[in-house]
């Protein structure tokens, strides 16, 4: 506390009230994680943890729940949408940051954000409107066609292109995170200082050759911490995948196959949970749900916190 | 070919690729905002601000009580958010300023910006919805304003932040105490910020659906009981969707519409008095 | 205006200050001197002497920060300003200060100056309003803000906010105030109003003035302390440092040798 402090009542007053309006974040951690713990009790004496997270079982008829295929499908949309993408967010900074004429930068900038700023349900409603009947009608069926004499890569398009399913709710969490990646990979790039970049020119490097190999691997702990925090984001993201995903609690291979992650399992189940172990597996489904994300945030931060300290100095 | 015209070549392939991923995200988004434009409009009409739905299955009807729901939630979250997070933020800049655990609170509310929020509205259902025994709005507002605290705790400490600390020396140079400092000069200095983060913070949470999934949950009939279920926009867009009827499509158009005209709104607004008061 | 009190009477005196930045950096050593009431002392020396710090002890400005320490003392009317007690509110309302760079809070013209008499618990109207008029006059600032009163404080010029924030300090009526390089930010037009003013200022309150300017020092001051590496080389009045100074790191800095 500042010395000053000790002599006025009201201001020891004024900052006890901030310290709590403050220390609330902590006790929002810490409450959730208690009580998600507790609801989910039940659960994790029945199932245990590891069998939880093993088990591919989701049955409320006969009461026996387990994890996996929800995580699956978390960790399935989550990959597939971060590869489709970083190389168009990376792409997006590019062209922001160094190609681009500067009558283009404003508007680009500001289309990205206000990408960022639309809510997930709209994303999901247009998915499903929308992007979905595309997908069955032209991209599925194309995908299917190019990829049937490959090895391997055609297990990944079995089954009819119905629109609901992994590969739509990956495009469209994918559009989604475009815009996080993007402004997060643009400010570390802008942060390569311009005497850098020049020295690289002045040993006559073309632009592309400064992007490679001076700004792409002076900011990549910036871009890299970008990607992670995208990657925590897509963990949790709900509406924009609930609409186009179904709600089918099985291990597939095939892309073209509904699923379901654990975020539209708690939002199609939970209001409709009817008894005691349903409803506590599903609190134990948001606990491993927060635990994932909140591990990822903090590996997020930590690169993000390293890169500001590295571009400080 | 010889070795500068490769390097010409392969420059040029990926600076076109770059350029085309930026015209990608351009194309999305006029893509989504047309779309919602498009069918939004057709969609809307006066009935829809000043009718109550009508009966599943039947044409027309309206979603006044989504409107009024959807305000009264995000009003309530505002009152509990804003005050917690203004004051929050102010600990962290002004009180704690440069102490290890303003940098602890400050990392730990980055952190629950992103937590998913769905994991909130089971949250609150354990420790608001099942005690009282049903949903309720002030559950809805009490989960939308945990989501909002630490966007405007942040936003708030990095605002003061950039009040130059000689303000702050002229200030106690006349005799004041700190907290007439902060509440009469660094406040004044660092408002504009402030209030833009309360803007986009509200943006933020207009939009959210997940939280209020089990916390306010839906009401078909208009109510502006905080104390019992309320409906709200982004619940009845997910609800019609996915419902057999075309005329619920319609209207969850029309309400996308609504909700997204406002939320960009907000958000325009916020940068442009960013633009306008920092750069 | 008051009876011009005799002209040595001592309004503060600083004795056997040291100062200590935390981590035990000892900025200040063993500085002895007095000040005159109803005169101008200057502050001279190179960057790093200690002017600063020095002047920012007898406000007490280094207790915003922790671990800073003093030993020593300063004797204001009687007591030692230093000691615990003192209730450094009071202090700063009887010790004003005016900032390098110009600091008006951001509110209108009227409301900085009135800031400080609304802290003191003054909210009558009429009363607020002379005696921001009154401050304003006494800046020398009045006929040039008296149409846009209510304007911010911001659309003044620099030298203008600066005369603004010496209106601020003045409208509290302190007894001493304190400078720290008030002009250095500013054009030879407005440095040269801020001199004057100081002249005419000095009639009514005691002035401490940090300057890196050894001209400045010469025009306005009555009293020079010359400072270097933390102590006090030489202090005397200021006729005797630029004409015929004791030492010979004085003289040698006023002649340009360093600094």
């Amino acid at each position: 506390m500042l010395p000053l402090l000790k002599k006025n009542p009201v201001d020891l007053v004024f900052s006890s009230i901030t310290a709590i309006a403050s220390f609330s974040v902590i006790l929002f951690i810490i409450g959730i994680l208690y009580v998600l713990i507790s609801e989910s009790s039940l659960a994790i004496g029945k199932f245990g943890v590891i069998k939880f997270l093993t088990s591919t079982d989701w049955d409320p008829v006969k009461e026996s729940f387990g994890a996996l295929t929800n995580i699956y499908g978390t960790v399935v949309t989550t990959f597939l949408s971060l590869v489709l993408a970083i190389p168009v967010a990376i792409g997006i900074a590019i062209f922001v940051t160094e190609i681009s004429p500067n009558f283009l930068k404003g508007p680009i900038g500001a289309a990205i954000e206000l990408l960022a700023a639309i809510p997930s349900i709209i994303y999901g409603m247009w998915g499903l409107f929308t992007l979905s009947p595309i997908m069955s009608a032209y991209i599925e069926p194309f995908l299917k066609k190019i990829t049937a004499n490959i090895p391997f890569v055609s297990i990944l398009f079995q089954g009819t292109p119905m629109g609901i399913d992994i590969l739509t709710a990956s495009v469209i969490l994918s559009i989604m995170i475009i815009p996080f990646t993007a402004s997060i990979a643009r400010d570390s790039f802008n942060l390569t200082p311009a005497v850098v970049k020049e020295s690289a020119y002045a040993i006559g490097a073309t632009k592309w050759e400064v992007i490679k190999n001076v700004v792409i691997p002076y900011s990549k702990l910036g871009v890299f911490g970008g990607i992670v925090l995208s990657l925590g984001r897509a963990l949790g993201e709900t509406m924009a995948v609930a609409f186009v995903l179904g709600n089918n609690h099985r291990i597939t291979t095939s892309l073209l196959d509904a699923a379901a992650t654990i975020t539209v399992t708690l939002a199609n189940e939970f209001a409709e949970a009817d008894n005691d172990v349903y409803l506590s597996s599903l609190f134990y489904l948001a606990l491993v749900l927060f635990v994932m994300s909140f591990i990822t945030l903090a590996i997020a931060k930590f690169f993000l916190l390293k890169a500001e300290r590295k571009y400080s100095r | 070919m010889t070795r500068a015209q490769q390097r010409k070549i392969e420059g040029g392939i990926a600076l076109t690729l770059s350029t085309l991923a930026a015209f990608l995200g351009l194309f999305w988004l006029v893509f989504i905002l047309g779309d919602v434009l498009v069918h939004g409009i057709k969609a809307l009409n006066l009935s829809l601000f000043l009718s109550d739905p009508a009966p599943p299955g039947m044409e027309g009807g309206g979603l006044k009580n989504a409107f009024i729901g959807q305000l009264l939630i995000t009003l309530f979250a505002t009152m509990i958010g804003v005050p917690v997070g203004v004051l929050g933020g102010t600990f962290l800049a002004e009180y704690a300023r440069g102490r290890k655990i303003a940098r602890i609170i400050s990392v730990l509310a980055d952190i629950m910006v992103s937590v998913p929020s769905i994991v909130i509205g089971t949250f609150i259902y354990a420790i608001l919805v099942r005690p009282m025994g049903h949903f309720s709005g002030w559950a809805g507002s009490v989960a939308l304003s945990i989501i909002m605290i630490p966007v405007v705790l942040r936003t708030t400490e990095d605002m003061l932040s950039l009040v130059p600390w000689t303000l702050r020396e002229a200030a106690f140079a006349l005799g004041a105490p700190y907290y007439k400092v902060i509440t009469q000069v660094v406040y004044r200095g660092a408002a504009t910020g402030i209030l833009t983060g309360i803007l986009l913070s509200i943006a933020r949470v207009a939009g959210e659906t997940a939280p209020l999934l089990f916390t306010s949950f839906n009401n078909s009939f208009f109510s502006t009981d905080m104390k019992g279920p309320m409906s709200s926009l982004t619940v009845t867009i997910f609800q019609y969707a996915m419902g057999p009827y075309e005329d619920w499509h319609a209207q969850a158009w029309a309400a996308a519409f609504v909700i997204t005209v406002f939320i960009l709104f907000l958000t325009i607004t916020g940068r442009l008095i960013i633009k306008w008061r920092y750069k | 205006m008051e009876v011009q009190v005799v002209a040595d009477t001592t309004e503060i005196e600083v004795k056997g200050l040291d100062f200590y930045y935390s981590g035990d950096i000892h900025a200040l050593k063993n500085i002895s001197l007095s000040i005159k009431k109803n005169n101008v002392t200057a502050l001279i020396g190179p960057s790093g002497c200690g002017k600063t710090t020095l002047l920012r002890c007898f406000n007490r400005m280094h207790d915003l920060y922790p671990h800073n320490k003093y030993a020593g003392e300063i004797i204001f009317q009687g007591s030692n300003l230093l000691s615990r007690e003192t209730d450094l509110i009071n202090l700063r309302s009887r010790i004003g200060m005016v900032f390098q760079k110009p600091i008006p809070f951001p509110m209108t013209i009227f409301d900085n100056i009135a800031y400080g008499l609304k802290l003191r618990g003054i909210s009558k109207k009429s009363e607020l309003a002379e005696k921001v008029e009154k401050a304003l006059h006494h800046a020398a600032l009045w006929d040039e803000v008296k149409d846009k009163i209510h304007a911010s404080a911001y659309e003044l010029s620099g030298g203008q906010q600066q005369r603004l924030v010496i209106a601020r300090a003045l409208a509290v009526e302190p007894e001493v105030l304190l400078f720290d390089e008030p002009t250095s930010a500013l054009d030879p037009i407005s440095t040269a109003k801020i001199e004057e003013l100081a002249g005419i200022l000095k009639n009514d309150i005691t002035i401490i003035i940090v300057t890196h300017n050894m001209q400045q020092a010469a025009r306005i001051s009555d009293w020079t302390g010359f400072m270097m590496l933390g102590e006090l080389i030489e202090f005397d009045k200021t006729d005797k440092i630029f004409t015929a100074p004791s030492e010979k790191l004085t003289e040698e800095y006023i002649t340009g040798r360093f600094g």
